[in-house]
């Protein structure tokens, strides 16, 4: 199997526009142990899907060689702007349009100037990809797929990396709990917004560092329901399909909040 | 200063295809038309709005969508090129565009005053959204009149659709105050389409009309009771099949333009004029207006000037203003100081 490292990541970019915000100094330090431990598996490839890259017609693949911007979040947009370039691995994306249509999944590549490259992208790229060195492989999260069919994609995605001899490392962009704060806060004292968030969070979080397979999508699915987790917890589907539908043990870096969301970098055992 | 006035309330549907199909010199790609009736239908809104000679254009685009209490663009120009995320094959348009920023200042302001988070939105760099920028251009390509571009904030997602609702009428009267506070003379444009549940795959040409129908009978039967109940003027009604509507057709309306839009007008229980409907990828569009100065109202244009300069307004405006629906219909479905918006509110 070509996958070489295995993440999951959050795409909010608080932490990386102010690492040195309490709360999230923490996050931002593992985010960045993260990108240690990919850089040193040495990966061909990474294999990204962030929930904020949102489609509805087909699944898109950016297959743009270089993408070069500055981004303002449409959020957060007064911490600062994020200023990116990611480089494609753009036979990977290509060959992942045709695996998508192999596996009955409508599919397209996408290749515009000023395309907006969705903030958790950016963010997973600026942490985990210093000076863009390793090539992305990014697919979009569409609406209308299941917990189930983001698996399937993840897994004909690594499929794809291995004709193509590559090494992957996979990255599943998204919050754990997803409410925010609908207030404004002193963002020192960030956490999350609930006990009932904060304890669904740990169960989910311990249940990967224990593995598993239909069980732990199970339980991510309920997790899903339970604490809204950001578009139905599909980034973690993503990493579950890559890893073949077996997540056999994880180490959970880091464990806070984003505006009152569930953030976690946690690193699965390939 | 006279009192400001909304004089006019237009149902202004956002899809890029509408563009695409219309090839402006702003949008990159080029077609060979479509979407023809429902393109019919923004010339009778660019018609109106000559006519209606507004100080302004408001909008609200779920395509912004804020987390974070509800914000309003406050940089004097923006400009840059939006590439629409979902039909980037449709849409790359080069955009520039004047904001009121004294009028989102003060609608900000007044929102905070009733209750709701609100944020003014100053990065110089920011990417307008491509809802904003396609309403606008099927109602005004000319891009000469300043506008106000606000967030839907996804409170009717986060929270129950009911609650959601509440937030933007309290959003649509402080835009109201805003508006007359400021003497403004303004249209607002709801920039949402009504049953939304799209194709999931694309025709090679995209603007093959062979293709088009609606997604379903279902959705097709909701849109034509909304709009059916929307020519009458029966918005009460209308209002208060809204939750069930958004639930079944996915409509678009959920993300709060349209009640935001009636609750600025203070809930007219008038017939629109519906100018024009239309499917897109299998959604349900339709192009509505409600010209208040038709209506009493609001001060015709030709008329406008005298009433800015202090002079005495037009008898009919005032004495029939608020009509006998106002306030006591929808309005008071959204009674109350609005839902809670602390930390533990779910």
């Amino acid at each position: 199997m070509p996958v070489v490292c295995a993440f999951l990541v959050p795409g909010n970019p608080l932490p990386y526009l102010r690492p040195e915000n309490p709360p999230w100094s923490g996050i931002a330090t593992a985010y960045r142990a993260a990108g240690r431990a990919l850089q040193a598996a040495r990966p061909d490839t990474i294999l990204l899907y962030s929930t904020q890259w949102m489609a509805v017609l087909d699944e898109l693949w950016q297959t743009r060689p270089t993408l070069s911007d500055i981004h303002v979040d449409q959020n957060w947009y007064e911490y600062g702007d994020l200023e990116y370039t990611i480089h494609c691995d753009v036979a990977l994306a290509e060959a992942c349009v045709a695996g998508s249509k192999e596996i009955g999944i409508s599919s397209k590549g996408v290749n515009y100037d000023k395309f907006p490259i969705d903030t958790g992208t950016i963010v997973a790229n600026g942490f985990l990809n210093e000076g863009s060195r390793t090539p992305l492989t990014i697919g979009a999260n569409n609406l209308y797929h299941s917990f189930d069919e983001t698996m399937k994609l993840g897994e004909m995605a690594v499929k794809q990396a291995d004709a193509l001899n590559r090494r992957v490392a996979v990255v599943g962009v998204g919050a754990l709990s997803g409410s925010i704060f609908r207030r404004e806060i002193d963002i020192r004292s960030d956490g999350i917004t609930s006990a009932e968030d904060d304890q669904w969070n740990r169960r989910m979080l311990a249940a990967m560092e224990r593995g598993g397979r239909g069980e732990l999508a199970a339980l991510a699915q309920d997790f899903s329901k339970g604490a809204k987790a950001e578009m139905g917890f599909k980034q973690f589907a993503w990493i579950m399909g890559a890893l073949g539908g077996e997540i056999r043990g994880a180490r959970v870096h880091a464990y806070g909040a984003t505006y009152g969301a569930g953030a976690a970098i946690v690193e699965f055992r390939c | 200063m006279a009192q400001g006035e909304i004089v006019a309330g237009f149902i202004a549907p956002h899809p890029p295809h509408l563009v695409y199909g219309e090839n402006p010199p702003q949008n990159e790609p080029r077609s060979n038309g479509g979407w023809e009736q429902l393109r019919w239908a923004y010339e009778k809104v660019r018609e109106a709005i000559d006519e209606l000679k507004p100080d302004v254009l408001l909008v609200h685009s779920p395509h912004w969508n804020t987390e974070l209490g509800h914000h309003f663009l406050a940089v004097p120009h923006l400009s840059g090129k939006s590439v629409d995320p979902i039909f980037p094959n449709l849409f790359r348009y080069n955009f520039e565009l004047d904001v009121d920023v004294e009028l989102a200042e003060r609608a900000c302001e007044e929102a905070k005053k009733i209750g709701l988070v609100s944020k003014l939105m100053r990065n110089p760099r920011f990417r307008v959204d491509y809802g904003t920028i396609t309403s606008l251009h099927l109602a005004r390509p000319q891009w000469d009149i300043p506008v106000v571009g606000l967030s839907a904030n996804n409170s009717p997602y986060y929270l129950t659709t009911e609650e959601g609702f509440a937030e933007m009428d309290l959003l649509g009267k402080a835009t109201r105050k805003a508006i007359q506070s400021l003497g403004r003379r303004a249209v607002l444009l709801c920039s949402a389409t009504m049953s939304h549940r799209h194709f999931q795959e694309e025709p090679e040409v995209p603007e093959d009309m062979s293709q088009e129908h609606p997604y379903s009978m279902e959705m097709y039967q909701w849109d034509m009771r909304l709009i059916d109940l929307m020519r009458r003027g029966q918005l009460s009604e209308v209002h208060r099949l809204l939750p069930e509507f958004v639930e079944i057709a996915f409509a678009e309306f959920k993300a709060g333009s349209f009640t935001w839009m009636f609750a600025a007008m203070d809930y007219p229980e008038l017939p629109g004029e519906l100018l024009g409907f239309g499917n897109v990828i299998g959604t349900g569009n339709a192009v509505f207006k409600w010209d208040l100065t038709k209506h009493g109202l609001a001060t015709p244009a030709h008329a406008w000037n005298g009433a800015a300069n202090g002079a005495a307004r037009p008898a009919a405006a005032g004495a029939a203003y608020p009509p006998a629906g106002n306030g006591s219909g929808a309005g008071a479905l959204y009674g109350g100081p609005g839902p809670a918006i602390g930390a533990g509110s779910r």
